[in-house]
């Protein structure tokens, strides 16, 4: 068995299409107002006045690149933590799963993962999130988010696999420092990408939730 | 701030009210048992401890209104090893329990007046450590606006600042049911209660002080570590700040200096009184207005 399975992502490559997300929000049939897996747009840049030409604006900087994320399974897990009635568990795969006899919905969790993965089901009235498609993966199949990339940007595997194979970048803006909660996750970064915490830009993509 | 969060608003201020309370009447309870004797400690501070019980009954309550999953609660075991929140509801539970224990058996005068100090005394540091319990289940590494010690700070403050001007009100409300109940009796308890009320008020301004020196530490805090906070807290929000600072500096600082005066001088007991239900719910509205900035100022970080 795995000792910590994570996410791997191209933030390079990816279009920003959305549709691992979607393709999570049909499988774990979601309401409006809850991704498990949502895609941000992340940009910035300004224009500026043409020194050459006074009184023409021309692009300063400007970018934008876009970026997947559900639950990243965490090596030091701030939900697990906080939990009063330790309703979320970490498995011995690393998976992070929440247990919905257990849980209170008092949504502290939701409060402390600095990635919103825990959201509140107002219907079921209780936490809900990504379980890293475990039954699927029980049956030896792919996380659908994964299986669902069009661009084939969007990995899963052995963390530390994966970082072998990809090196150890797992924070990039508009994610938050991988040093909080030891994300599992690791990013081949966009060629704009900015470093967690020192970002110049903002989330565009706001409207979406 | 949705309803959840007025629920939290309510617990924690209660629940610092009724921990506060219980410690100030604990004190009060000590000093006039070694000044006139145990008989008139208990004709002045036994109503008032009562006072306690709902008031912490309503927090508790209250923060029900928060939680999705009452069975669950019941059935739960406690992460006390790691969750401060798990922490807060048993330290919370707690301080009810022991609470009313002593309530009873101070009213049924069960036991020997030495054991139920004790309990009292167990109760009043139970809610010590339950106000300190309340920030440390805000203070998370992942939310830079509220982890840092002055939530820690501001947190025992509120309880302390309310729980001396709750218990002098309660105080002075006992002293006129006293009184009805027989006239002759209750001039010794007024000498008491001026006493009282003068120290209880000296501790306000105190207090009052402390505060108004952690706002600005906080605001430059959150001006290096969550400048958006500050921006709300500010501008958005500018106009309750500043309310929220005058009742608590007209309540604690202009109408506490007025309420020493009163007190000082003998034969004004109503206009002390009076005086005394007015600071404490202009602090007590001021403080309300605090926390409310302290939910509504919270950012997320990260996504």
């Amino acid at each position: 068995m795995a000792k910590q399975l994570g996410f791997y992502f191209d933030a390079s490559g990816c279009t920003g299409c959305k549709a691992c997300a979607i393709a999570c929000k049909d499988r774990s049939d979601l309401p409006v107002g809850i991704n498990f897996r949502k895609v941000y747009q992340y940009g910035g840049g300004s224009w500026a006045n043409d020194p050459q030409n006074p009184g023409v604006a021309t692009p300063n900087n400007i970018f934008v690149y876009s970026l997947s994320a559900a639950c990243m399974h965490c090596q030091d897990p701030i939900c697990v933590e906080v939990c009063p009635v330790s309703a979320i568990t970490k498995r011995d795969d690393g998976v992070v799963l929440i247990d919905k006899e257990r849980c209170i919905g008092c949504r502290y969790c939701e409060w402390a993962c600095p990635y919103g993965a825990p959201q509140f089901n107002e219907e079921k009235g209780y936490m809900t999130k990504c379980d890293f498609c475990q039954d699927l993966q029980a049956q030896g199949q792919n996380p659908v988010c994964v299986d669902a990339c069009v661009m084939r940007v969007l990995k899963f595997g052995e963390l530390e696999e994966l970082k072998a194979e990809y090196g150890n970048v797992a924070a990039i803006e508009p994610l938050p420092i991988a040093e909080l909660t030891s994300p599992s996750l690791v990013i081949t970064p966009h060629k704009h990408a900015q470093i967690s915490g020192q970002g110049t830009g903002h989330i565009l993509s706001v409207e979406e939730g | 701030m949705n309803i959840r969060e007025w629920a939290l608003l309510t617990f924690t201020i209660l629940g610092q009210l009724a921990a506060g309370m219980m410690l100030v009447l604990m004190i009060v309870r000590a000093y006039v048992t070694s000044k006139v004797g145990v008989a008139e400690a208990d004709r002045m501070t036994d109503i008032p401890m009562f006072m306690v019980v709902p008031i912490m009954g309503l927090a508790l309550l209250a923060s029900l209104l928060h939680l999705n999953n009452l069975v669950n609660v019941v059935k739960a075991v406690p992460n006390m090893g790691s969750s401060w929140l798990s922490r807060e509801v048993v330290l919370a539970v707690a301080f009810a329990v022991v609470a009313v224990v002593y309530v009873f058996l101070q009213w049924r005068k069960t036991g020997s007046n030495s054991l139920r100090n004790v309990i009292g005394w167990i109760g009043a540091i139970i809610g010590i450590v339950l106000t300190c319990s309340m920030p440390m289940v805000y203070m998370l590494r992942t939310i830079p606006v509220w982890n840092t010690p002055m939530t820690l700070i501001t947190f025992c403050v509120t309880a302390l600042l309310l729980g001396t001007l709750g218990a002098a009100a309660a105080l002075a409300v006992n002293y006129f049911i006293i009184q009805k109940q027989d006239s002759k009796a209750s001039a010794k308890q007024l000498e008491l209660l001026r006493d009282v009320i003068q120290s209880t008020t000296i501790a306000a301004i105190i207090l009052l002080g402390v505060e108004f020196l952690v706002l600005p530490l906080y605001m430059a805090y959150l001006g290096t570590s969550a400048l958006e906070s500050l921006k709300l807290m500010t501008g958005t929000y500018g106009t309750v700040l500043v309310i929220r600072l005058l009742l608590v500096f007209g309540g604690a600082g202009v109408l506490g200096t007025y309420l020493f005066r009163t007190a000082s001088s003998a034969g004004k007991e109503r206009l002390m009184a009076t005086l005394v239900y007015s600071v404490f719910v202009l602090v007590l509205v001021g403080e309300v207005m605090g926390r409310f900035l302290f939910y509504a100022t919270n950012l997320r970080v990260g996504l």
